[in-house]
């Protein structure tokens, strides 16, 4: 396992920034006690860390996959649950007073079937609807949920209308520590960081149900998992990120930030993970990524481009990364509020002068307009 | 029709005057009738109303057994994903103290507003059209001090976005600040407005209700059938638990005020009938009056049939405008009656927002189907009487109706039989709860008295012609004469007279009586010094509780020397809500003084009783005995949270604040099952020598502004029950003093039809040297000889009547036992009183016939 510094290393940024204009809106109004700071000198250790860290205000678990059926019929999916610390002694003493929010997002997308399902909760604790407990790994949305076994698998489970994953994660390479001395700086400030890992390649295998029919599946996972406190950019318009499992096991993550004014972000960079799970931080100036066709929602009329070539000069590679399916967009209007495209896509290049294909996620947000600037309003 | 015109409306038109009276009878009737029957829905249809705007897309809700549920129950309930959404609901009713010293009730539904929406349609907004902020939203789900009211409400008190409201739930009083508004539609048009949302975790705090929540919504998935959906989740909940449709709590409140319903609806029916007696008069007027142009008609060629289809057509169009009448009348008094049942409904039953619904085609078919048919039933006898005018003896005017009497048998053996009947009918047993041959039995003694009258008149005018003669000289003489002369055509106004007097004289019997029960009553149970309450109640199903603060100061005060903390809520037994209490029955036992019925030995009772603590016994109100058929002894079964379990009875005890049934258990008891609760009300008893009410008003100063509770010192609290009771009966009263009034109407209909049909006779007593004043004064004579006759019926017939309200009607309606009691104050006020009314509407009349010219009707001859 190395740790491995990276600028932003944040692939959710977009939770980071609605959460945290939420979070400092809210301590306008609510003198509380203050939320423990993701600070520098934090040392991980995996037999809790997994668990929940209810003394940070914001925190999340992120699973995305790609499988497949032994015949070859292929899936992706999403499945990820947040935490929103919003006050951390409620006067009320009610159990339905509200200390954390809970949110959790599945997706599912039947690659060869074209078809793109995905559900939304939105809870608070209460009686035990929702939750993350703090001694072992688990995280729960009423019957959703991601839980650490004896044998160190994850399992994750969640079912929806006419959707259904119930799937079974080999831990395989080891997490990879993103920033440096335990911390992914996040701004100037002393605090504006997190606690960020990822596990970027979990073989996994387990059962897929999709309009009611399941299919038995294998394939690879990659997770995240942040914790923290404030962190907030205001200029972001949106970003771009990428993660991609190639075939010859490297693990690549790269992000980028388009801000208003339309310059390059400086906190734009990546991640590339070699098949032993060294990892290696790749900066702005070291890659590119450039859209080459769009896709307009139907819904929204957002503009998602879906398939880009990405140029990363200094490894030499150079692929092209292009949606399995179009439309991959969610409306979230009952937990998040906000409109965003997280697929699976296809990647076809070369690295080092040899071909090379893999498989990933992408995910592109702020192309739905008003979604998040009412957040920031 | 041009015959109709001619000889119908032309009369009717000329007789503006009989005709008003005669529409205004009718139209009373049917006024009073419709007025009860908007009334009554009023109740429980603004209490469905609720219910269903309320509840949105909820198909179905789970309950649990009083008392709402356990949330931890929930826990366990995750499986009911598989049918639908869940939503847990605390809901109940709150005070908003507002400007002006003006205080409106609110409807609070408490929700968990991250999840409800998809239940419920509400558009929150901060200001018209604008969406509330995530800040805003954030702020309506952390501060606990936090409410969502409806634009309209908003609009009507000058409230906006962040304005302060003061509220009080139960007993607590605090200060809400507005975070949004409610567009006006979805949930927020329920109850006018008077609606107002709030978080879960707020709404169950502020209600005292921790660890508890009222209900779950559920809203199934589409395409999930809720009958199907209803068996299988009932199979599979633990004890405890129920699920039902969201009308079903309708339906509860429907049977509950079931009872007090169906007595004002056969109270409204008298005035109704009463009413009848008015077309009857009027149509029999008509006959009398035109028997010579009748007779000319029937010599021009007119046909019988002809004849009584004419007749039949003015009782018609009498009807028909009565009614029509009748129904907008309805609507208004429907407003005032509401009100006088309002503070009926809400202080013994439920607390709703009554507002008269409006007409509904329904209306217009009680009131045409019921007025018309009933009307040309009255006119079919006069009607049928002048299709018989022989057409020669008529024109002559030779031809009478006939006015001597002659006592036949069948006036004698006709009400034995009906009394007889009435007998056997009081024996009955209620049907379904409603004592339908009580009301047989009332009918037959009306009845049977009706038939008596022409008997009673007889014998009066017999032995009443010296009397009269000295008392009144040569006016009391003829008047007597001429009322025994016309027995048949006066027999009909003064049964209709003395039947709706001896209502009133029974009703009066009745409530004086029960008036005089329950203040024995809450002289001997009422025991305690002072009786405490949140001011205000806070569900349907549920009392306020009192704040554990507030029984901690009380318990401090000095001057208490015991308190007995009075839990009670509402639990379905059988098809019907009764009232579960508890109480501490040492306190009870040591400082009460419970009137017990059964064992009649009041230190048996007190033995039984003590037996009862710690123990699955309980003492039940007589109430709950007679309406469900126990004795002492029997075992009820009550459906609790640990399930079904078995009670038995060890005491039946007088009580007379509620018809519903109550059943009581010790503390010790109910808290095995339903667990600690807070009580909802305290009876508290003082040290000796203390002044009461200056330990009242310690108490109430010492609790400061943030608490309200209503504290009653014993003799404040006989003063309110005495109060609530008489409320009670208001409507009662209202619903008498129309009937009586149609009936004087009819009194005044009658002597015109006499007056007119003896126009010779009046005018040959002018022609002999009788003057107008001596006329009249024999007119208004007979007038208060009508009334006096009506009245002695009356009350006669009322002392029958109440017998049968007081051992019949109200203990299967209530079961209550009331002592019999006569109110003779009462009854002397209200005969003097009917003498002069009766004797005024003589006036009208006695004008008419001073007026009358001699020589012109002599002429005739």
């Amino acid at each position: 396992m190395r740790s491995q510094k990276s600028e932003v290393g944040s692939r959710k940024l977009r939770w980071l920034i609605i959460v945290s204009a939420l979070v400092c809106l809210l301590s306008l109004v609510f003198a509380q006690t203050e939320w423990k700071q993701a600070l520098s000198g934090y040392q991980f250790d995996f037999s809790r860390d997994h668990a929940s860290h209810p003394e940070y205000k914001i925190e999340w678990w992120y699973y995305t996959g790609n499988l497949a059926t032994a015949d070859g019929h292929r899936f992706g999916y999403q499945l990820t649950f947040f935490r929103v610390g919003v006050d951390q002694q409620p006067v009320n003493p009610s159990r339905w007073a509200v200390r954390d929010l809970y949110m959790a997002h599945l997706a599912v997308t039947d690659i060869d079937g074209k078809k793109f399902k995905y559900a939304e909760k939105l809870n608070r604790a209460g009686v035990g609807w929702a939750g993350a407990e703090t001694d072992r790994y688990r995280v729960w949305n009423e019957d959703w949920q991601a839980q650490q076994n004896e044998a160190r698998q994850t399992l994750l489970k969640a079912t929806d209308e006419g959707i259904s994953i119930e799937l079974e994660l080999e831990p395989g390479k080891a997490p990879v520590i993103h920033g440096q001395n335990g911390v992914s700086q996040k701004g100037s400030q002393v605090g504006n960081a997190s606690h960020y890992y990822s596990q970027t390649r979990m073989p996994t295998r387990g059962t897929i149900v999709m309009d009611g029919q399941r299919f038995e599946v294998t394939g690879a996972s990659w997770m995240d998992h942040e914790f923290g406190t404030s962190f907030l950019e205001k200029e972001q318009k949106g970003w771009d990120w990428l993660a991609i499992q190639l075939e010859d096991g490297t693990d690549v993550m790269l992000y980028q930030f388009r801000r208003n004014d339309g310059a390059l972000d400086l906190h734009t960079s990546g991640t590339i993970i070699d098949a032993n799970g060294k990892a290696t931080a790749i900066s702005a100036a070291d890659f590119t990524l450039e859209p080459i066709q769009k896709w307009r929602s139907p819904q929204t009329g957002a503009e998602y481009p879906t398939k880009w070539i990405v140029k990363i000069p200094a490894r030499n590679l150079e692929f092209e990364v292009r949606a399995t399916i179009e439309n991959q967009e969610l409306i979230t209007n009952g937990s998040t509020g906000v409109s965003y495209w997280e697929g699976a896509i296809w990647v076809e290049g070369k690295s080092s002068g040899r071909l090379v294909k893999g498989r990933g996620y992408l995910e592109m947000t702020g192309y739905a307009g008003a979604a998040m600037g009412t957040v920031f309003d | 029709m041009r015959l109709f015109r001619q000889f119908i409306l032309r009369h009717l038109l000329n007789e503006r005057l009989r005709s008003a009276a005669t529409i205004l009878g009718i139209a009373l009737g049917i006024a009073v009738v419709i007025a009860i029957q908007l009334t009554n829905s009023s109740s429980v249809r603004g209490f469905e109303a609720a219910v269903e705007t309320i509840s949105g897309k909820t198909s179905l809700e789970l309950t649990g057994v009083g008392l709402g549920l356990d949330e931890l129950k929930l826990r366990d309930l995750g499986w009911l994903r598989e049918y639908g959404f869940v939503s847990p609901i605390i809901e109940g009713d709150a005070q908003a103290r507002l400007a002006e010293n003006k205080s409106e009730s609110l409807r609070i539904l408490g929700v968990d507003i991250l999840r409800d929406r998809s239940i419920r349609d509400y558009k929150l907004q901060s200001e018209a059209q604008k969406e509330l902020t995530p800040t805003d939203f954030l702020t309506l789900l952390i501060d606990p001090h936090s409410i969502v009211l409806t634009e309209k409400f908003a609009n009507k008190y000058n409230l906006q976005v962040n304005s302060q409201v003061t509220m009080i739930f139960g007993d607590k009083t605090e200060t809400f600040t507005v975070r949004g508004l409610l567009r006006n539609e979805g949930a927020a048009r329920a109850l006018d407005g008077n609606f107002a949302l709030m978080d879960i975790a707020a709404a169950q705090w502020a209600f005292n209700r921790l660890g508890r929540i009222d209900r779950v919504d559920i809203r199934l998935r589409d395409g999930v059938s809720i009958d199907e959906a209803e068996t299988a989740i009932k199979q599979k909940l633990p004890t405890g638990l129920n699920v039902q449709r969201p009308a079903r709590r309708g339906r509860h409140v429907e049977k509950m005020l079931e009872a007090f319903h169906f007595n004002l609806t056969a109270l409204s029916y008298i005035a109704l009938i009463v009413g009848l007696f008015l077309i009857y008069n009027t149509v029999s007027i008509s006959v009398i009056t035109r028997r010579e142009e009748i007779g000319t008609l029937r010599a021009l060629g007119v046909t019988r049939k002809n004849v009584l289809a004419l007749f039949l057509a003015e009782a018609a169009a009498l009807a028909v405008i009565g009614c029509a009448i009748g129904l907008a009348l309805g609507r208004l008094l429907s407003f005032g009656a509401v009100k006088l049942t309002a503070t009926t409904v809400n202080s013994l039953y439920i607390a709703v927002a009554a507002e008269p619904p409006t007409l509904s085609l329904k209306h217009f078919l009680i009131a045409f189907g019921i007025g018309l048919p009933l009307s040309l039933l009255a006119a079919a006898l006069p009607a049928l009487e002048a299709s018989r005018v022989a057409p020669t003896a008529a024109m002559r005017g030779n031809d009478r109706l006939e006015s001597r009497f002659r006592l036949r048998k069948l006036y004698l053996i006709a009400p034995l039989l009906l009394l007889t009947a009435a007998w056997v009918f009081g024996q009955q047993n209620a049907v379904r709860g409603l004592p339908l041959f009580g009301y047989g039995a009332a009918v037959a003694i009306v009845a049977g008295a009706a038939f008596l009258v022409p008997a009673v008149l007889f014998a009066i005018t017999h032995i009443g012609k010296r009397f009269l003669a000295r008392l009144f000289k040569i006016e009391g003489q003829l008047a007597n004469s001429n009322l025994a002369g016309a027995i048949p055509r006066i027999s009909i106004s003064v049964a209709a007279l003395a039947i709706s007097l001896s209502m009133m004289v029974a009703i009066a019997v009745m409530i004086g009586s029960f008036r005089e029960t329950v203040n024995y009553w809450i002289g001997q149970t009422l025991q305690a010094d002072l009786y405490l309450r949140p001011a205000t109640r806070s569900n349907v199903t549920v009392d306020a509780p009192v704040s554990p603060e507030v029984e901690k100061l009380i318990v401090q005060h000095p001057a208490v020397a015991a308190i007995d903390r009075f839990r009670n809520f509402d639990l379905p037994y059988e098809d019907a809500l009764i009232t579960l209490g508890s109480g501490d029955f040492n306190v009870i036992l040591e400082h009460g003084n419970l009137q017990f019925k059964e064992p009649r030995n009041q230190t048996e009772a007190k033995a039984a009783m003590r037996t009862a603590i710690g123990a699955t016994a309980v003492v039940v109100s007589e109430s709950f005995a007679i309406k469900r058929s126990k004795r002492l002894g029997d075992e009820i079964k009550l459906n609790t949270p640990n399930g079904e379990a078995a009670f038995r009875i060890v005491g039946i005890y007088y009580d007379y604040s509620s018809d519903r049934g109550i059943v009581v258990m010790d503390r010790g008891t109910f808290a095995k099952y339903w667990g600690e609760q807070l009580p909802t009300s305290l009876t508290i008893y003082l040290r000796d020598g203390v002044n009461h009410e200056q330990t009242r008003d310690e108490i109430l100063a010492a609790l400061g502004d943030k608490y309200r509770v209503l504290i009653y010192t014993n003799a404040a609290i006989r003063k309110e029950v005495l109060r609530i009771f008489d409320s009670t009966f208001a409507i009662t009263y209202a619903l008498e003093v129309i009937a009586i009034f149609v009936a004087i109407l009819g009194v005044a209909s009658t002597l015109l039809t006499l007056i007119l049909e003896r126009r010779k006779e009046i005018a040959m007593l002018r022609l002999i040297g009788a003057d107008k004043k001596q006329i009249r004064k024999m007119v208004v004579i007979e007038a208060a000889l009508m009334g006096g006759v009506s009245q002695s019926i009356g009350i006669v017939v009322g002392l029958l009547l109440s017998l049968v309200l007081i051992y019949v009607i109200n203990v299967q309606s209530f079961g209550w036992t009331i002592q019999f009691h006569l109110p003779v104050l009462f009854l002397v006020q209200s005969s003097i009183l009917i003498l002069l009314a009766t004797a005024l509407s003589g006036i009208y009349p006695a004008a008419r016939a001073a007026r009358l010219h001699a020589t012109e009707q002599v002429a005739e001859e």
